[in-house]
Order: C-alpha cells, then structure tokens, then sequence
C-alpha cells in the first residue's frame, strides 16, 4: 500500500473541506466548547477556592469527569467530516473518477480515514494545549502552585483512547457513507454512532466511588481498560470497513 | 493483438440482464463505437471494462489484465471519461488542482505533470481559465476538463463514455481530432460510447450496436458501409405535388419503398441502372418538374435503426 497515495486523497479532501466556510468555522466551533467548558470550570474553582489543599482534591475529582470532555468534542467533527467521505463523492458525481484511479481499496480507505483523522486530531491537540496553558496560567495568577488540567492520567487517556477512537469512529462512518445514497442519511447515521463511541471515552467515571471521591489505582485501571476497548474497536470497525468496502454497490448506487 | 478482449462478459441487476454474454475483440490502435439506444448497455460495459463493477459472469481482458484478477493494473492504463463527465470534475477545485490531484493519483512523473497539463489545457483551450473554479466553467469546458483528466496519464486504453455531449460544434471537432491525433500518434486505443451516429461515423474505425446488452452487429466501418451500400436509395427532389410523384412511383413493379419529404421523395429501386430513366420519365409524362434525381448517401444511422427495429422485433 502507498501511504503516500492515500496522503494525497488526505490533502486534497481537506484543502476542499477547508475552503468552505462553514465548515472550516464549524470546525473550529465545535473544537472550542471543550475547552471552554474545560477552561469555565478549572476557573470557576481556582477563584472560588478557599486554600491550595482542598483546590488539590476538587481538581482530583473533576479530571476525570472533564478531561474526557476534550475528547468527545474532538469525536463530533470527526463524524460528521468521515460521513461525507465517500456519500459526498457521491453526491457531486466525483465518485467514479475516483474510483477509476489506480488506488486499491486500502488506499482510498486510508485517505478518507485520514482526511477526518487529520482535522480532529488537531482539534484534539489543539485543545489539550490549549487548556492545559489557561490551567496553568490561571493557577498562577491565583497564587497556587502550577497543576496540569488534565492531569496525567487524563492526557494518557487522550493522546492513547483519543485518537483510537476518532479511528474507529471514522472507519464505521466511511463503512456508513460507502452504503448510503444521500448526505443527510449518513448525517443521520453519524449522529447516532457518536453515542455509541463516546461511552467508552465516559470508563474513567468508574474511578469514582459513591461520595466522589478519587481512587487513583481505579483511574489508571478504567485508562487502561479504555484503551484496550479502543483498540479492539478500531481494530474491528477498520477490518469491517476493509472487507465491506464494494465498489460494484457504490457505483449501483450512483 | 488485440488490447481488450470481452468474453462472454454479463452483469445483472437482480432480474435485469444489463449486459448479455458480450463478446468483442478489438484490436490496438483502434478507434471502437459502441451505439445503441438509451438502456441498451453501454455504460454498463464502459464500467464493467473500467473495473467499477464486477462481471456477474464472464470477463474482459484490457491490454493482458484481467478486469477481475488485475483491477489496479486495468485502472492504471486505462483513462476513463464517465457518463455526463461534465459533473464529475471537483467544483471547488480550479481547473488546474484537477488536474494536478488526478495526475499524482496516477503516478505521472511529478517533473513531468505541469508541462502535460499545459499541454493539455492549452490544446483544449482551457489554459486561460486554468485558475477558474471547475465549478464556474461552462458545461463544455467542464467537458473538456473532465477529457483532459482521462488522458492526462496518457492510457494505452480510453473509454470515453458520450465523450461530444456537452461541446458545441468547434469543440467537439477538437475532441475529433485529438481522438484521431492520439490514435495515430501514440497507438493509442479507444472505446467510445455515443448516440452521436454522424460523430462515430467520423471518428471509428470499428463498430457495434448493442441493444438490450447483446451486440447486435460489428465489423468495422468499411464493412459496414458497404452493407449500406447494398441498399440503393434515390432522393428526387421535385416542384410540385408530392403525394402525386409518391404514387406514381409506388405504382412501378420496381420501386420497393417510397418515402415522402417536404421537397422530395426517396425512393429505393432494384436494379436502378436500368429503372431509373422509366421512373424518371413516368414522372416527367405526369408534368412533375425534377430539380434533383441523386443517390442518397446512406449513413450508419439508417444501418443502426434497422439493426436495433430488428432487435426489437
């Protein structure tokens, strides 16, 4: 398979995406509730709370309710861009060109994939940093000691489960959009399987006993069985894509 | 040799028999129509051969690949101009990134892609709007582009499906010539498929009609000709009462048919080289004047509309 192929179809799907406005806005909108969902809270307790102490067990508390809230936002363009991969093609009557170039199945797939893994796992890193730098800043100018928001075991869970995730979600939306005939049919279906994909970015909630308090050995255990989850969803929804890939019923489709 | 080759090649959708157990052999270098009706298959075969759909049964070999076996070696020599190609060029790109998108998806030489391209947009006058959205060119421009992205990687074999719908005349003759151009240039193959009769009459060397999937009639054009020519027509064009000159004509034990125009009849005659002067002289007893009395050309349209009535019946 050349990578360098499927980069191509990568570049040139974003760079159209990309010069529609809407889009390109809609992007960045959607990509900045989380942190500003993020930035509102860590703000909220830093300026109401009464000693470094108790800021340290709230901010416990919190991360793990929050920090997946980066990555679910990240998981929404993702859909909706992976939706029109290929329904899209469709619709303005360039799928069969495409499908006429010398790219395998493989290598279209991979594109299309990475042409909505690109934008959100920018997304994503953009609004770790982001958050993590108003964190910061805003921990000083309060007067305590620096503290990362989201914590570790949050930016394991991003920079592993995330973009494991965003994959499978995007391999499963590219399978959906292979099959349907219209853009909003895809939409519609993008909408519910966000659901789907979002719980087990929702397993730290588990490190939370009945009174909210923090288990730190529970935290890393539910990261750890998030990302094994992850990866067997991306592992399965990317082979189901793979094998369910037909260019005989997308162009009977047409 | 022969560069495509279909045997027994059928596609079904459910209970519709799309293509039918299609047998062809054409040659390299050829220029090859493939005419019929709306719905008789054509485009079925150009997908069948571009490797877009797979074969119910049966199989095409394009230049010793087999459309099965060896699908992306198939879609790296062969350049494909889709159904209504004017709609299938990316509207939010220009002209221009088109071209330069397809072209490194089919591997041309990146040293050599912005000279081809030039050389391309410029032959099919498009160089000037080279900048311009695809989406704001005109129909036949957008025809044109959508031809210069087929041949961009210079295919050995095109399949050009209605390649002249969307052109005005000027450019349609360009499109003509380019087809002639690369055919003696380059070797190269081409598999048109058109409604266009006086177009493919021009272009191809070599012809089928198809209908209802199966292919009614081939051979190449010469052959065909003279299988028109078996059939005499006379176009007598006169000044006066036609439906008179018709049925003084109809009554003659010789004329076979008789068709009525708006200045003239036309006439098919056996033995017409001695018949014509006693038609001809029926006429002028009966005070019709005769400004014209000529063999009628016989085109590959009346040949069509005979294979495919035949078909029917």
């Amino acid at each position: 398979m050349a990578l360098n192929k499927s980069m191509i179809v990568a570049r040139t799907d974003l760079s159209m995406a990309m010069k529609v406005s809407y889009v390109k806005y809609g992007l960045i909108f959607t990509a900045a509730i989380g942190p500003i969902m993020a930035i509102g809270t860590v703000g909220l307790l830093v300026f109401t709370a009464a000693n470094a102490t108790d800021l340290l067990v709230i901010m416990q508390m919190v991360s793990p309710l929050m920090s997946p809230m980066l990555g679910l936002v990240a998981i929404i363009p993702a859909s909706l861009i992976a939706a029109n991969a290929l329904v899209g093609e469709r619709e303005q009557n360039t799928l069969e060109p495409l499908l006429c170039t010398p790219l395998t199945d493989r290598e279209l797939l991979t594109g299309k994939v990475l042409s909505s893994f690109i934008p959100s796992i920018v997304l994503l890193l953009g609004s770790i940093v982001i958050t993590e730098i108003a964190t910061i800043a805003m921990f000083l100018i309060a007067g305590y000691p620096p503290m990362l928001f989201p914590d570790i075991t949050g930016l394991v869970l991003l920079l592993t489960a995330g973009p494991l995730v965003i994959l499978a979600m995007n391999s499963v939306m590219i399978l959906i959009s292979g099959r349907v005939s219209r853009v909003y049919e895809a939409y519609q279906v993008s909408g519910a399987s966000v659901m789907i994909f979002m719980i087990p970015m929702l397993l730290p909630l588990v490190s939370l006993d009945s009174g909210g308090a923090i288990d730190p050995a529970a935290i890393w255990f539910s990261d750890i069985i998030t990302i094994l989850i992850a990866s067997v969803l991306f592992i399965v929804t990317w082979a189901l894509a793979f094998s369910k890939f037909n260019r005989d019923r997308m162009v009977s489709l047409v | 040799m022969d560069e495509v080759v279909i045997s027994g090649l059928t596609k079904n959708f459910g209970d519709l028999v799309a293509v039918d157990h299609m047998e062809l052999n054409i040659p390299g270098g050829t220029i090859f129509g493939l005419l019929g009706p709306n719905g008789a298959g054509k485009s079925t075969t150009t997908r069948l051969l571009s490797t877009l759909l797979r074969p119910t049964d049966g199989t095409a070999v394009v230049c010793e690949f087999d459309i099965i076996e060896d699908p992306v070696r198939v879609r790296e020599i062969t350049g494909v101009l889709p159904e209504e190609g004017n709609h299938t060029v990316y509207p939010s790109l220009t002209a221009y990134e088109n071209l330069v998108y397809f072209g490194k998806l089919y591997s041309v030489p990146e040293e050599e892609l912005p000279e081809r391209i030039e050389e391309l947009l410029t032959f099919m006058g498009l160089w000037d709007r080279k900048d311009d959205k695809a989406g704001e060119l005109s129909t036949g421009n957008r025809q044109r582009l959508a031809l210069c992205r087929a041949m961009l990687h210079r295919p050995r074999v095109l399949l050009l499906d209605e390649p002249t719908s969307a052109l005005d005349p000027i450019a349609a003759k360009r499109v003509r010539d380019l087809i002639l151009n690369l055919s003696r240039q380059y070797g190269q193959t081409f598999f048109i498929n058109s409604h266009n009769l006086p177009e493919v009459q021009r272009v191809c060397n070599r012809i089928a009609i198809i209908d209802e999937g199966k292919i009614l009639l081939e051979g190449n054009t010469q052959e065909l000709r003279e299988k028109l020519l078996a059939k005499q027509e006379f176009r007598i064009r006169i000044v006066g009462d036609i439906e008179k000159a018709s049925s003084i004509a109809k009554s003659m034990d010789f004329v076979q048919e008789v068709k009525e125009e708006v200045d003239s009849i036309i006439v098919t005659i056996e033995d017409p080289t001695t018949n014509n002067s006693a038609l001809m002289q029926s006429l002028l007893f009966a005070g019709i004047k005769i400004v014209e009395f000529a063999e009628e050309e016989a085109t590959l349209e009346d040949l069509y509309l005979d294979v495919v009535k035949e078909g029917d019946v």
